[in-house]
């Protein structure tokens, strides 16, 4: 760029910043004409100037220093206390530092918080706040914050308390303005939570942003209960049950409370009651709305000043659509005498609720009076950005430098001629960018937090480059999901839209996302264009567009940029923890990517073939990156799919298990590892014990995986018995992802083993109705008609599962089961011999055999294959001998139980 | 901590802003300590959202450090673009010490916006800064001077306009215009 180049950017950048921010697009149009450059460049620095509110905003020093002042905080992370171990920082007050915690006795998460030690060594102090904090932890009220536990471990006291997945008021408030009705539900969760304090003799004392957090969701729960005892004085009375005095000190270094919340008795040093927090909450209310504290000074002396004098300015000067009853709540509230005040917080949050309520029913009437109204208010908001693009212009004055840019030229002419032709054009079409700006405004001040992930487009001639564009998605889809406040739509749904991706905004509402992330590839040779974009489908605009040109090589560095673009315009905000599970068991090798992507995509194809092709491009990535622990996971679970049906299982196991250690080696936390262990532990080891706790692990690492819960399911109901906890565990996992076919067929089977069929029958067919090609859905399905005694209809469904895969000797033997029973002697006959033909190519599980003979009522020959099936430790005797409804006929006989026993279920 | 004497500091300044250059190595470690004085009152402080406290907090700096009154008036003007200069280069080096200290780990850089005490590991920071300021001086060297006397010395913009011999409306057009585009810069992928 050149000097000159600057100066013009820098002249339009200005002249845009004077109008008003739905008006700026119009006037670029005009000023830029065919100059995109210079129209990008121009907007980039209006972006920027909206964005960058707080950037350079206080000077260098203050942030050098705030650098080593987070160093010196970091460096306790992955220290202990007591029995917690400090995971990461979560911030730092005058309160103390709070970190993310994990309770080693527990296992689980917690917000620990370190007192400041120049508060605890005061021992009367720190005796009170102990009293106050227990007793607001008996409060047990959703709009207050849990706390586990007051310690103390060496010098240090701290508190432990629930962790919650959420931001601070004040991080809110940063983050964005809030809409009337956002501000009314956290002011009555706020005073809620208040009210039943209040009701137990406890004040607050420091109502503030900082102290009220905000999950996702909406749920506020209000922090710090009595924790303002800490930093008060002793009381100036002698009657030490007399409310405390607050310490107002602006000597120079001294920790100050935030004033711009505190009351008026409070900043005078006087005693303090419920009515206090009430006028903080007043004063967090009026921010919320208007954006502003209500008072505000350069110093603390400044504030507690106008606390003390002056009356906020009303709300309808910084938010017009603040109703009036808001502002004569907002006023009670902030009165300086607190006998004018709301005497109870049970009065204000009664006055909140009733506005709340009002304002909900004019939404719904506004929205039932339909789409003519909706016209009429959309002209009425033009007229208004006509008015205001008038008034910016009359405003500007004369000082502008005249030049020959057409620009200045278009706004010198504005401000001539009002009402000249060349105006009202020009007017009228900022009027119409004005009303698009707004209606677009109003959807980026509202967070986005569902997502779908499209499958990607494959324009490439290479049917082969398919395992790209599924696999580039699969994984965003995968990083994202690791998100805690992102709900995505789970790939098993996602997939059902490829090649079919034409309404984005209709997917949209299927789904129920705001938002839609599709991407089109196309591979020539060695290079590989990836365009992707992110659309909010709730308004239909794009959030974000961009094309990456690069080779086949960089793919694995695209799919990172992806990920973290998508959770960057989401404005997700990820935390430390976050980041890390980001990056985590990835590989920084993007041959050994590729392979891996290409291992998932055969796996999931569920065939001999896409399994057997899976655990070679596993292989093959392991060889490029030892320390892939998403490969070796990945090779442990195909490994655990092939166990029976085409490996026995002493050549699989063995090998499932080893890939799941050296995956665990080196990431603990990946759930599905423990997955495969669990698993393992079995269908192979028959060791109940170990795969309860693997099992257990792997939900506590990620509670929302499907194929976990079903699986946890199978292993409650047949090695433990436990058969409504199994249904529990299977209906969990079709929630957690019904669209996708195996959670039908995790809990399908369940009922299968629980011997109900009907449901079995009932959720079996769900699953095929999501996807009909799942052929265990269809095996299971034959099974269940079978046990209930609907043998054709039985022999349909085992004959639909050898059309889509007839390498499984699992499938072979159901059928040959059914026409056993159904007399067909001969047909169950040429299956057994087309087995033992198969067997020289795929393994055949002795147990399938064993359930041929059963059929066939051939008892010698049942138990004879039965034991072999023992002696090569099948995956069946464990899984499913003790339910099988196919095993029923042998069940009398002293030596099937002689075999249970061997196996050693629990009792 | 023995708080450095503000009439010393003023006086190394002023020597170092007349070209005596060994005035550098004896203002760093004062500097330095300054910081870990500031940082040891960050761990005590409530977090985020209080601008007040934070300028407050800076000012009190400022003043701790160079004795003004005693600056020669008619040296001022020059005597602000140096210290600042000379901020800039002592805090950048700070910077770069420790980036480079943490290279490989997960490098936690300082972020350029006040608003989060923990910052989220980000593009900017202000070695990144410095860099994209050199750009900016090549392309409008009064905007660079103003982000200089601003960010790093601390002025206000009058102060500036003063110093600068222009109107306090064309420091704030150059400082709002140089802020978007070093944020924009900072922020490129």
């Amino acid at each position: 760029m050149t000097p000159e180049r600057y100066k013009q950017i820098g002249k339009l950048y200005h002249l845009a910043l004077e109008l008003e921010p739905e008006q700026r697009g119009t006037f670029l149009d005009l000023a830029c004409a065919d100059d995109e450059q210079l129209r990008r460049e121009v907007e980039a620095l209006l972006k920027s100037d909206s964005e960058a509110e707080s950037f350079l905003a206080s000077p260098a020093i203050d942030l050098a220093a705030k650098q080593l002042a987070e160093e010196q905080l970091l460096a306790k992370v992955g220290s202990r206390v007591g029995h917690y171990r400090l995971l990461s920082l979560l911030g730092a007050g005058g309160m103390g530092e709070v970190y993310l915690a994990e309770d080693t006795r527990l296992d689980r998460k917690v917000a620990l918080k370190l007192l400041p030690e120049a508060f605890t060594k005061n021992e009367d102090r720190l005796r009170r706040f102990v009293r106050e904090a227990k007793a607001a932890s008996a409060l047990n009220h959703p709009n207050i914050i849990t706390i586990h536990e007051i310690g103390q471990a060496g010098q240090s006291h701290y508190i432990t308390t629930e962790y919650i997945h959420g931001e601070t008021l004040r991080e809110l408030l940063h983050r964005r303005k809030m809409t009337i009705i956002e501000s009314l539900d956290v002011a009555i969760q706020a005073a809620s939570a208040l009210a039943a304090a209040h009701q137990a003799g406890i004040v607050h004392r420091d109502i503030k942003p900082e102290n009220i957090m905000v999950r996702r969701d909406g749920y506020v729960k209000v922090l710090d209960f009595g924790l303002a005892k800490l930093t008060e004085q002793q009381p100036r009375t002698s009657d030490t049950s007399a409310p405390t005095v607050a310490r107002i000190d602006t000597a120079p270094g001294t920790v100050l409370g935030t004033a711009n919340y505190m009351s008026p008795e409070q900043a005078q040093g006087r005693a303090v009651d419920a009515r206090a927090d009430i006028f903080s909450l007043g004063a967090v209310i009026y921010e919320m709305v208007s954006g502003r504290p209500p008072f505000e000074g350069e110093s603390s002396g400044e504030i507690i000043a106008s606390i003390l004098k002056t009356e906020p300015a009303p709300l309808a000067r910084f938010a017009p659509e603040a109703p009036g009853e808001l502002q004569r709540i907002v006023s009670k509230a902030l009165r300086k005498d607190r006998e004018e005040r709301y005497q109870t917080t049970k009065d204000l949050l009664i006055d909140l609720k009733s506005l709340r309520e009002e304002l909900a029913f004019q939404e719904r009437l506004e929205r039932s009076i339909g789409p003519e109204s909706s016209g009429a208010r959309a002209i009425d908001s033009g007229g208004a950005a006509v008015a205001t693009a008038a008034s910016a212009a009359a405003q500007t004055g004369e000082s502008a430098v005249r030049t020959t840019s057409s620009a200045e030229y278009i706004i010198t002419e504005i401000k001539r001629h009002k009402v000249g032709t060349l105006v009202s054009l020009v007017v009228l079409a900022l009027a119409v960018a004005g009303l698009v700006a707004y209606l677009h405004a109003r959807n980026t001040e509202v967070a986005i937090e569902s997502i779908a992930v499209l499958p990607f487009e494959n324009f490439s001639n290479d049917p082969d480059a398919e395992y790209i564009s599924d696999g580039i998605a699969e994984s965003v889809i995968n990083s994202l999901t690791r998100l805690t406040n992102l709900k995505v739509i789970p790939r098993s749904i996602a997939f059902r839209y490829k090649g079919n991706q034409g309404d984005l905004q209709k997917i949209g509402a299927e789904l129920g996302v705001n938002a839609v992330l599709t991407g089109r590839v196309i591979q020539r040779g060695d290079n590989l264009t990836i365009s992707v974009e992110l659309d909010d489908v709730r308004y239909g605009n794009q959030l974000w567009g961009e094309q990456y040109n690069r080779k086949v090589g960089d793919l694995l560095a695209m799919q990172r940029e992806i990920s973290s673009e998508v959770s960057q315009r989401l404005r997700v905000q990820l935390t430390g923890e976050e980041r890390q599970k980001l990056a985590k068991g990835s590989t920084e090798n993007p041959e050994a990517y590729q392979l891996y992507l290409r291992g998932n995509y055969y796996v999931s194809q569920f065939t001999k073939d896409g399994m057997r092709k899976g655990i070679d491009y596993f292989n093959q990535a392991i060889a490029l990156d030892p320390n892939y622990a998403l490969a070796y996971d990945g090779l442990a679970y195909d490994y655990c799919n092939m166990v029976g049906w085409y490996l026995p299982a002493n050549e699989c196991m063995p090998r499932a298990k080893d890939a799941a250690m050296r995956a665990l080696a080196i990431d603990e936390t990946l759930a599905t590892a423990h997955l495969s262990l669990a698993i393992v532990a079995q269908w192979y080891d028959w060791d109940w014990a170990s795969a309860d706790r693997q099992f257990k692990r792997a939900i506590e690492l990620n509670p929302k995986n499907q194929r976990i819960h079903g699986y946890y399911s199978w292993f409650l109901i047949e090695a433990l018995s436990r058969v409504d906890e199994a249904i529990e565990e299977g209906k969990q996992s079709v929630e957690l992802d019904p669209v996708s076919p195996e959670g039908y067929n995790f809990l399908g089977f369940t009922f299968v083993f629980a011997r109900r069929y009907d449901q079995a029958i009932e959720q079996l067919r769900k699953g095929i109705e999501q996807d009909s090609t799942f052929w265990l859905n269809h095996d299971f399905l034959g099974r269940a008609y079978e046990a209930s005694g609907r043998l054709p209809e039985a022999i349909a469904e085992f004959q639909r599962a050898l059309q889509l895969e007839n390498g499984n000797g699992e499938n072979w033997s159901n059928l040959a089961h059914a026409y056993a029973l159904l007399g067909k002697r001969s047909e169950a006959q040429k299956i057994l011999d087309h087995l033992k033909d198969l067997s020289a190519q795929n393994y055949i599980d002795p147990y399938f055999i064993a359930a041929i003979y059963s059929g066939l009522r051939d008892k010698e020959q049942a138990f004879a294959w039965l034991e072999r099936a023992y002696a090569a430790r099948s995956f069946a005797p464990a899984f499913y001998l003790k339910s099988d409804p196919q095993m029923d006929w042998l069940r009398a006989d002293p030596q099937f139980a002689e075999i249970q026993r061997r196996i050693g279920f629990p009792h | 901590m023995p708080l450095p004497s503000t009439a010393h500091i003023t006086q190394l300044l002023v020597a170092w802003s007349d070209g005596d250059q060994a005035a550098l190595e004896e203002l760093t470690p004062l500097i330095y300590e300054e910081l870990h004085r500031l940082a040891s009152q960050y761990m005590s402080r409530e977090r985020a959202g209080h601008t007040l406290q934070t300028s407050a907090l800076v000012n009190e700096a400022f003043i701790r450090l160079i004795d003004w009154k005693n600056v020669r008036w008619q040296n001022r003007a020059h005597f602000f673009a140096v210290s600042a200069q000379l901020m800039r280069r002592i805090l950048v080096d700070f910077a770069r010490a420790r980036n480079y200290a943490k290279r490989g780990g997960a490098a936690h850089k300082v972020s350029l916006d006040e608003t989060a005490l923990v910052s989220q590991s980000r593009r900017e920071d202000l070695v990144a800064l410095d860099d994209a300021l050199k750009t900016l001086a090549e392309l409008d060297e009064r905007q660079s001077r103003v982000v200089d006397l601003r960010f790093f010395g601390g002025l206000s913009l009058e102060e500036i306009a003063e110093v600068l011999k222009v109107s306090v409306g064309t420091v704030r057009r150059d400082w709002s215009m140089a802020r978007a585009w070093l944020h924009s810069q900072l922020n490129k992928v």
